[in-house]
């Protein structure tokens, strides 16, 4: 038990003669003046000096500071980080970024409202406070008003205090001793602190982590995976024949394949005309086609000349030859998409500027072989 | 005041007056019938949205209880004598009608929308509705401005207790009668447009306007020595009544206007369309500047509450805010150009004119605080 | 010095707040006495009651989350039945509590001090309720946390535009806000808890929980700065968590939504339905625990007031609501309103305007306010009108839209109900516990108003 005193109470009960009291003592100056009670009593604060809060200005600057974050982090993500138009509304929509300002400024402006004054104005949480192991806080937080005179300096006469108090009618008067610290922080309690805080980490750390990678494959969770949906190529017991892909039905047409509107080459060729243009791609196109499918039959230039043996006996037509030369265009696409004798309809694999394009080729292998003198000129 | 320098202030606002009538007539009969019946319009809602929500404060009191505000209250039921002048004003407006209201030309008749709004926009029903809530505000105007005048001489409780017994009705009444002046007069000069906030967002504009002038009021008063009693904390509980409602309004404001941006569709975007683009465009800025920021920073702080210097700023932008807002509302009629020349400042100086020797003639009525009322003692000793 | 008020005529006399003598002591031991004592029997058959509804409620949950949202009566184009009904009621609710404790604090309201307490908790508890709902309703709720905006690994932000994450942020910041704005009035009373009781387990947890506060005015200063502040932070708070939530309705283009009016409306329906609940609860409260000379029939006699004002507003907006449907001359709102009330869901309609509008109307008579069956009876009506009235929005407005060939009818399933009826069973579990364990008037708040009450003030 130290010896030193920290303040004088002097207890009251009457909201008025506290506040007299503060006022007659304040200007004797015994010490620096602090009052407890039960309830904020009108005016003593004024009657022992202490100046408003500035608490106003701190909250009302973290929401002007909310405010701005808010709005300056709905427009990034909204108009910079991944603009995506919405409800055809503008990027930078400030009207719809209003209401989240709004919670957002209010949030900022609370939580500094309630944080601040608690930690940085009353610096609570504080247990150690000589008051609180006195005598009269009991009273205090029940019904006594606590005018209290603490030492400020060396000089500090407890018994003048005292006088003062009961003079101005303190009903009693208590003396709060500066608490004995015989042990100060010690090593063991700081690192049984730390160590609890780690551990608490840990295990909280260890639970969150255990949680993740659980909690996505328990069920319900996993409802979502087994969904009651045709896979591909997995079978399916919905459908007769077991099988989840389908089949075509029956007349389908792929598109970009229409069955051709002609029965006979001569009737395309009455029929049809070259719709494509001959350009340099187009020609490069047909004769790209050319050589990947017609050249293994018909020969590189065109004249039936096979470059497989004729093992299969089959006897390709010579484009180069003045009968089929002389054959419009759309016979030649008749042939192509019907098939001829030995050769099958290529209507499957080629589509239909594929088709067009082979036949400009074909035409300018018959031009090339049968080339005039003002070709060269 | 001394007897020549308030005869001087009366004969330069009758000056004004004068000068004003003659202005009007000017625009009438050069300018045109459209312009003047707009302008009248405007400054008549200006009036009469004064006096009602000045009248509204004074029922409020009573509603509540409030002991604070009594020593205050004068000024509010004198500023409430812009009433009956603003309804004299109106019913002069009824003759516009036919001349700015395109529910009431011939070509509404093909109009399938206003056919199927023909059973409420007709002028006999018209008439009939605005009759009704002119005789309201007047009864209620009687009851409650001249019962505290009455009350100055007799201190007779029994009136305050009738007082808030009809408060009650006279909030319901009042509700419902500047709905009705919302939707006939401003809101029908687009007839297809609808909003049912917009009710709610007049009495807002009304209410906030009427603090202001009421703030403006009592610092004038108390500025000359007429309100001694009147202190710090009284004046304080005002500002933060006029903050209060400042947001408030913006609050309606920038609901009404955020869900109809949203919705995006075609027949009620128009209304704002024609508000707020183009030529209006720096009107429709000015308006929250005036009517919601300058205020609102003023009066946040614990200073611009108590200190008459902030307080008559943030009332002075609230009624510029509040007169800007009813320009704003109502003269696009007129054209996608804001029109501001000298019909708008002759009209301007004929109404501000009679409205200012409206309530000079109201301040010669009654003591500077209703020292008939039971709840003075207590409304002067009152603790914030 | 002090006006005499014994002159005024009875009408103009300030409340009485308080029956008998009360004293700064004998308010501690009325109210504090509670939570060192041991309940009596009625409590523990409430509570019994209370956790059975709960227990039904969590199974449904249970059942909810293992079966999914198709266990619930929602359909197309009714997708959004129960889940937001009971979310718009519960977060409705909460807001008579803050009205209570903020609003009435900023208008220097002193009979509000009696009933802050206890309303503020009710708003916690609301807000609680009212949560489980929109985290139920997204299906998997355990990815909830996508709903907050933090940087993930599919590099996506939310919608800011949307009205639901406004939600989330409103209903996030008026949670946190009030748990704060509660909490901070409670460091007074643990403090009081802390230095009645005797050394234990008890006494720690309010020494910590009191934060060693002592009651120094140099502290009661700030507290009060921030008390004041966060009066107003609340007010403007509990203002806009409605409007958004009626935004949820309004930026839509659903007939009968979009309407302008929804902000205030809503606002004044939740305070509406939670003042309907606050005087329900404090009748039974201030009976069962014999504070009626604390909580007078004055306080009851003015929360009826504001019910039956806050009623009068409710009729304008359904006056305004059915006139501007007529006024807008479009088919889709008007066969929309003529829905409301005849029609299917007619029924919810009638039931929603009588409880809402007629019921209440009662209380411009004064012996109705004061009398505790008229009082529970009109509470009740309320509370059911208010969450008619979401019900008539919500699936009157959806089941019937633009698309005939989309019309369809919504049925309730029994999770539904079971989960409404959890809902109430964890509300009134809450309150009993609260009741038990914290105190329910605000003791240190009372006391400061206690020399105003001796002496007459207004």
């Amino acid at each position: 038990m130290s010896s030193a005193t920290f303040a004088v109470l002097g207890l009251f009960s009457d909201a008025h003669k506290i506040v007299d009291a503060a006022n007659q003592i304040r200007p004797r100056k015994l010490g620096r003046l602090e009052a407890y009670t039960p309830y904020p009593v009108h005016g003593l604060d004024r009657a022992i000096g202490l100046a408003p809060s500035r608490l106003g200005r701190l909250v009302m600057f973290m929401g002007v500071i909310g405010a701005c974050l808010a709005l300056l982090f709905e427009g990034w993500v909204s108009a910079v980080d991944y603009p995506l138009v919405t409800g055809g509304k503008a990027l930078f929509s400030w009207q719809a970024f209003v209401p989240v300002m709004f919670e957002v400024t209010v949030l900022f402006a609370t939580f500094t409202a309630g944080l601040a004054m608690l930690f940085a104005f009353n610096k609570l949480p504080f247990f150690g406070h000589p008051v609180l192991h006195s005598q009269a806080i009991k009273g205090i937080t029940r019904d006594k008003l606590a005018l209290s005179i603490e030492a400020s300096s060396a000089a500090f006469d407890a018994e003048a205090a005292r006088q003062a108090l009961i003079d101005n009618g303190a009903e009693s008067v208590e003396i709060v001793p500066v608490p004995a610290w015989d042990r100060p922080l010690s090593l063991v309690g700081l690192l049984r602190t730390i160590a609890g805080i780690v551990a608490a980490c840990v295990v909280a750390g260890a639970g969150l982590f255990a949680a993740e990678k659980l909690i996505p494959i328990v069920p319900p969770m996993i409802h979502m995976h087994n969904q009651p949906k045709l896979n591909a190529f997995h079978e399916s017991a919905f459908f007769v024949d077991g099988r989840g892909m389908r089949p075509a039905v029956a007349g389908t047409v792929a598109r970009g394949h229409l069955p051709p509107a002609f029965a006979t080459p001569e009737e395309a060729g009455t029929l049809l005309s070259n719709p494509l243009p001959l350009t340099q791609s187009i020609a490069e196109r047909g004769r790209r086609v050319f050589n990947d499918h017609c050249a293994i039959c018909h020969g590189l230039v065109g004249n039936g000349v096979p470059l497989l043996s004729h093992a299969y006996g089959g006897k390709p037509g010579n484009f180069l030859s003045n009968e089929i030369r002389a054959r419009p265009d759309g016979h030649y696409f008749g042939v192509l998409m019907l098939g001829k004798n030995a050769m099958p309809s290529y209507a499957a694999d080629l589509d239909h500027d594929d088709r067009w394009a082979a036949v400009h080729y074909i035409r300018i292998l018959q031009r090339a072989q049968n080339a005039k003198d003002e070709d060269l000129r | 005041m001394s007897p020549p320098r308030s005869a001087l202030v009366r004969n330069l606002f009758g000056a004004v007056t004068l000068i004003g009538a003659a202005g009007s007539a000017g625009v009438y009969f050069s300018v045109g019938r459209e312009r003047f019946w707009v302008n009248w319009l405007v400054w008549t809602l200006f009036l009469l949205t004064l006096g009602l929500g000045n009248l509204f404060l004074v029922a409020l009191e009573r509603l509540v209880g409030a002991h604070w505000s009594v020593p205050m209250r004068r000024v509010p039921e004198r500023i409430a004598s812009l009433i009956p002048l603003a309804v004299v004003l109106l019913l002069v407006a009824f003759f516009g009608v036919p001349v700015i209201f395109p529910w009431t030309y011939p070509e509404a008749a093909h109009n399938p929308i206003l056919v199927a709004k023909a059973p409420w926009l007709n002028l006999p029903f018209f008439a009939i509705r605005l009759a009704v809530c002119a005789t309201v505000w007047m009864l209620f105007y009687a009851f409650y401005v001249r019962g505290s005048l009455r009350q100055d001489e007799s201190k007779d409780p029994a009136f305050t207790v009738r007082a808030r017994r009809l408060a009650p009705p006279f909030m319901v009444v009042l509700s419902f009668s500047l709905t009705i002046l919302a939707f006939d007069w401003i809101s029908g000069l687009e007839p297809e447009w609808y909003s049912d906030m917009f009710g709610v967002y007049l009495f807002a504009g009304s209410l906030i306007a009427g603090i202001a002038a009421m703030v403006l009021g009592v610092l004038s008063l108390k500025g000359r020595g007429r309100l001694p009693e009147v202190q710090t904390k009284h004046i304080y509980n005002l500002g933060s009544l006029g903050l209060a409602f400042t947001v408030f309004f913006a609050y309606i404001g920038f609901a009404q206007y955020m869900l109809i941006w949203y919705a995006n569709l075609p027949e009620e975007v128009i209304w704002f369309k024609h508000r707020i683009e183009g030529a209006w465009q720096p009107v429709a800025l000015a308006l929250p500047l005036l009517h919601f920021f300058i205020p609102f920073f003023l009066l946040i702080g614990s200073v611009g509450k108590k200190h008459p210097a902030p307080l008559r700023l943030a009332a002075i932008s609230i009624l510029l805010g509040h007169f800007v807002d009813l320009y704003w509302l109502i003269f696009p009629t007129l054209g996608p150009k804001p029109l501001f020349g000298w019909p708008e400042l002759a009209m301007a100086c004929f109404f501000l004119g009679l409205g200012s020797l409206q309530i000079r003639r109201a301040m010669g009525h009654g003591a500077d605080m209703p020292v008939g009322d039971p709840l003075l003692a207590q409304g002067l000793e009152w603790q914030l | 010095m002090r006006a005499a008020t014994t002159s005024l005529p009875e009408a103009l006399r300030p409340l009485e707040l308080l029956q008998g003598k009360v004293t700064p002591g004998s308010l501690d031991d009325q109210v504090l006495r509670f939570p060192a004592e041991r309940p009596p029997r009625a409590w523990y058959v409430a509570l019994a009651v209370t956790l059975t509804a709960l227990g039904i409620g969590g199974l449904c949950i249970c059942w909810t989350l293992y079966y999914g949202i198709g266990t619930w009566g929602n359909n197309r184009p009714v997708a959004w039945g129960f889940g937001i009904i009971n979310f718009v009621f519960w977060v409705g609710i909460g807001h008579a509590g803050t009205l209570i404790s903020a609003i009435l604090f900023l208008l220097r309201a002193r009979w509000r001090n009696a009933i802050a307490r206890f309303a503020e908790a009710m708003t916690i508890f609301a807000v609680i309720c009212a949560a489980i709902f929109p985290v139920l309703h997204t299906g998997r709720p355990w990815f909830a946390y996508w709903l907050f905006p933090y940087p993930n690994e599919r590099a996506l932000w939310v919608n800011f535009r949307s009205p639901l994450i406004w939600d989330v942020f409103a209903v996030t910041t008026y949670f946190s806000v009030s748990l704060i704005y509660w909490y901070l009035g409670l460091v007074p009373d643990f403090a009081s808890l802390r230095d009645r009781t005797a050394e234990g387990w008890r006494k720690r947890i309010y020494t910590v929980l009191s934060l060693g506060w002592r009651g120094a005015a140099s502290h009661w200063v700030h507290y009060d700065k921030a008390y004041l502040l966060l009066a107003g932070l609340a007010t403007g708070l509990v203002i806009s968590v409605h409007s958004v939530v009626s935004f949820d309705f309004a930026v839509s283009l659903v007939p009968g939504w979009h309407m302008t009016i929804f902000p205030p409306y809503f606002v004044a329906g939740a305070i509406f339905a939670g003042f309907a609940m606050v005087v329900m609860a404090l009748t039974v409260v201030r009976k069962t625990m014999n504070l009626s000379n604390l909580i007078t029939d004055n306080h009851l006699d003015v929360m009826n007031k504001l019910i039956l004002a806050m009623s009068c507003i409710m009729g304008y907006a359904y006056v305004m609501e059915g006139g501007t449907a007529w006024y807008s001359a479009n088919p889709y709102i008007q066969h929309t309103f003529l829905n409301y009330v005849s029609g299917f869901y007619g029924w919810a309609g009638i039931t929603t305007i009588t409880c809402n509008i007629i019921i209440p109307q009662i209380f411009w008579f004064r012996r109705m306010r004061r009398s505790i069956p008229a009082m529970i009876f009109v509470a009740l009506a309320v509370t059911l009108g208010m969450w008619m009235e979401r019900f008539v929005i919500i699936v009157i407005s959806l089941h019937q839209d633009y698309l005939p060939s989309s019309w369809h009818k919504y049925v309730p399933t029994k999770i539904d109900l079971g989960i409404l009826l959890g809902s109430f069973g964890l509300f009134f579990t809450l309150v009993l516990l609260f009741a038990r364990v914290l105190p329910v008037i605000a003791t240190s708040e009372m006391k400061a108003s206690l020399p105003a009450e001796k002496e007459g003030q207004p």
